[in-house]
């Protein structure tokens, strides 16, 4: 028995050792990691250290306006690092959370919808823009408020997520319609032509990724509408704007011209393969009406439908979009902050290029609409000068509170959403649970 | 006494090798593995979102009482289990003891075969279940063939868990065919033999041989699959997107939800965790208490 206690005791205070030994070894591991990293973050006086995730979109336009930028900054260059939006967004979590701000870059690109999210609850993150020279008057109002938290600045937008609707115009031809019929209407005439277009054509003139409120988000904000009050609390009961949204696309569904698919791929899908009429979503979607080539002239473009009971109702919405934020760990914030401010908010040499090679970012920065590059016509939608007009929509496109739990609220209407159409839940039962749900987690 | 005393101290000697052959492995388990739970729990502590956390006591377990999300997909979790694994050990089962027949030819084909959709990422077969159990994939190209009506797998509640469990089934069922054929080769075949000569049933001697024989092994894969069930996520997030509505969000699929996709609240999200964690814990204490004879 004796025997046994001693091993016992020995055997401990050896495990006890090791682990401490194993604590220590790991403390040298991330510093030397953190090292590395801060070397990459701040190396020498003209380099800034970027992470952003496409390379035919996001980082090709941070290179060229780096390029362009270094046209009057000799030696002036970013490092870009590929790291997926959902990653980035993770890192900065993990970063925030161990109180380790080392490891982030200079400039970050963040979704415009995640950035209330992480300025309230990782605000240590984040540069102040506001001081930084950087007019914001010029952008779009809806784009800059998506990162502006108390009064203060923290993003320069990037690119453009104004709503547009994109009809197949073979379609609405085959209908007795034109582009023009469905110009500036609301949703219950586009409701009443779209059983035309669906009978004539056989086609729905919409689909949607179930359980996806993509569709109802842009509805909302058109009318300056949102999930939330002005003091942050749920506006989801007794909400008139969501209500009549979510009874357009329910009544769609029941009509047939709104036909649920079960995910992205399917949706993007639909559009490749003509089984349905038209798209309303970010016009970011054109980069996959586009990716159809033979389909070259049968589409147009113009503004979404509006809501009729709402007062503020426009024909213009939002739906997703970027913006660049300069990290805490900045060296060099002066720097950074004049980068962005020569480039994204001052060079339409740059969204000219952005264009032309063919990234499909369209700028938010008013004075780029002057542009030739901007006026020139389409042939793939028509022979329509869209680029133009989308930056037109996005100045016209209302803003809306978004808040630090928009994804909360967003999943939420989203369950509701599919318990109604795709389970026949009652309407008003289930939007009591999305605001018990989104209240729930506010709680915490 | 001297020689017994000279004894003891290299019984002792061979403990101390033994101990210090066991310290490198305790160690690592406990700096990578039990250090990091204990700080989940110490997280589950605390209130508040992102890093403004403040200790809050036991609130967030009473927090998850009131949680209808957390009902919502408690029930989904453990519907999973009680249908899935049982099905699945079963499957797994009869595979192996028809494959273990000494006379069937093309084995190995066969068994690699079986095993072989375990190779695949968790994430990429989830996707490819869900394109063919998408409104115009595979599966309703076939029930359309057979003259069937298509179904809308991703629509229904119900529907969808059965995609999950299919996937999980056609996932994990060669998985567990591979313990028990390792388990089978343990059993002389003479007894078999025996029990043949003695007039038994292919039924009987399945029963009355190799269930009890295997019985350690089944309370060893039972208790993995339990394990692995109820921390069931890449199905949940990239076959269904725990849709529709929650129908099929696991709890560690909500649990993701909690920290990384909605607004972060850590606290609550490694509460739910230590909750898994007791759950885990209780169903293994009871599986081996039932499995466990001596």
């Amino acid at each position: 028995m004796k025997r046994k206690v001693i091993a016992l005791l020995l055997a401990s205070t050896m495990v006890l050792s090791m682990t401490a030994c194993g604590g220590s070894g790991g403390d040298s591991g991330s510093s030397s990691g953190s090292t590395a990293s801060s070397e990459g973050g701040g190396s020498g006086d003209n380099t800034l250290t970027v992470w952003t995730w496409d390379p035919n979109f996001n980082v090709y336009a941070i290179e060229k306006a780096a390029e362009i930028y270094a046209q009057d900054h000799e030696g002036f260059k970013v490092e870009v690092t590929e790291v997926l939006s959902d990653d980035i967004e993770t890192n900065l979590t993990t970063a925030a959370s161990a109180g380790d701000y080392s490891t982030l870059p200079d400039i970050f690109l963040m979704q415009d919808n995640s950035f209330q999210k992480y300025v309230a609850n990782y605000p240590d993150i984040f540069t102040d823009l506001t001081d930084s020279g950087v007019d914001f008057s010029q952008f779009a109002e809806a784009k800059v408020a998506y990162s502006v938290v108390d009064g203060k600045n923290y993003g320069v937008p990037f690119d453009n997520g104004a709503v547009i609707a994109a009809y197949r115009t073979d379609y609405l031809e085959q209908a007795g319609f034109t582009i023009d019929d469905f110009t500036d209407i609301t949703w219950s005439d586009f409701m009443e032509k779209a059983k035309v277009v669906k009978e004539k054509t056989g086609q729905p003139i919409l689909t949607s990724q179930a359980g996806s409120p993509d569709l109802i988000m842009e509805m909302l904000q058109s009318c300056g509408a949102s999930l939330f009050n002005e003091d942050g609390s749920v506006n989801i009961v007794g909400n008139d704007a969501l209500k009549e949204c979510m009874e357009i696309y329910v009544q769609m569904v029941e009509d047939g011209t709104l036909v649920e698919v079960t995910d992205w791929d399917q949706y993007v899908a639909s559009l490749n393969n003509g089984t349905v009429a038209s798209s309303i979503n970010g016009c970011w979607i054109m980069a996959s009406i586009t990716a159809q080539e033979d389909q070259s002239g049968k589409w147009a473009i113009t503004n979404m439908p509006r809501l009729e009971r709402q007062e503020n109702a426009t024909n213009y919405s939002n739906n997703g979009g970027s913006s660049w934020a300069i990290s805490s760990n900045c060296d060099n914030p002066e720097l950074a902050m004049d980068f962005l401010n020569a480039t994204f908010a001052g060079s339409t040499e740059l969204y000219d290029d952005l264009l032309t090679a063919g990234t499909g970012a369209i700028a938010t920065w008013s004075p780029a609409k002057e542009s030739d590059v901007y006026a020139e016509p389409s042939e793939f939608f028509g022979g329509d000068a869209v680029n133009s007009k989308i930056l037109g929509f996005s100045e016209q496109t209302p803003s809306n509170v978004t808040g630090p739990f928009y994804y909360d609220a967003r999943n939420a209407v989203g369950t509701a959403l599919s318990a109604i159409t795709q389970q026949g839940a009652d309407m008003d039962s289930e939007i009591e649970k999305a605001q018990d749900t989104v209240e729930f987690n506010m709680g915490g | 006494m001297k020689g017994s005393g000279k004894k003891l101290s290299l019984e002792r000697r061979h403990n101390l090798t033994g101990w210090v052959f066991l310290i490198p492995a305790t160690a690592l388990i406990a700096w990578m593995s039990f250090y990091p739970m204990i700080q989940a729990f110490i997280l589950s502590l605390q209130t508040g979102l992102g890093i403004n956390l403040k200790f809050g006591g036991l609130t967030n377990y009473t927090r998850i009482l009131q949680d209808a999300t957390f009902r919502q997909c408690l029930f989904n979790t453990i519907f999973y289990l009680i249908i899935q694994v049982p099905v699945m050990l079963i499957l797994a089962l009869i595979l192996a003891s028809m494959l273990n027949n000494k006379h069937l030819r093309f084995k190995g084909l066969f068994r690699t075969m079986i095993f072989l959709p375990c190779a695949t990422s968790l994430v990429s077969y989830s996707m490819i279940f869900r394109s063919m159990f998408a409104n115009d994939g595979l599966v309703n190209t076939l029930l359309r063939g057979i003259g069937m009506e298509p179904v809308m797998w991703f629509a229904n509640a119900w529907t969808a868990r059965a995609v999950i469990i299919i996937a999980l089934i056609w996932r994990w069922t060669g998985y567990n065919m591979v313990f028990y054929l390792a388990g089978l080769q343990n059993i002389e075949y003479s007894v078999y033999e025996a029990a043949k000569i003695d007039g038994a049933s292919p039924r009987q001697s399945f029963f009355k041989i190799t269930v009890p024989l295997l019985k350690p092994t089944i309370l060893l894969t039972a208790i993995m699959s339990t394990n692995g069930t109820l921390q069931l996520f890449d199905e949940s997030m990239n076959l269904t997107n725990g849709g529709p509505g929650q129908a099929t969000m696991t709890l560690s699929h909500y649990i993701y939800n909690m920290s990384f996709v909605q607004s972060p609240n850590f606290g609550y999200s490694a509460a739910m965790s230590i909750i898994v964690l007791i759950m885990v814990a209780v169903l293994a204490v009871i599986q081996m208490k039932v499995g466990d004879e001596r």
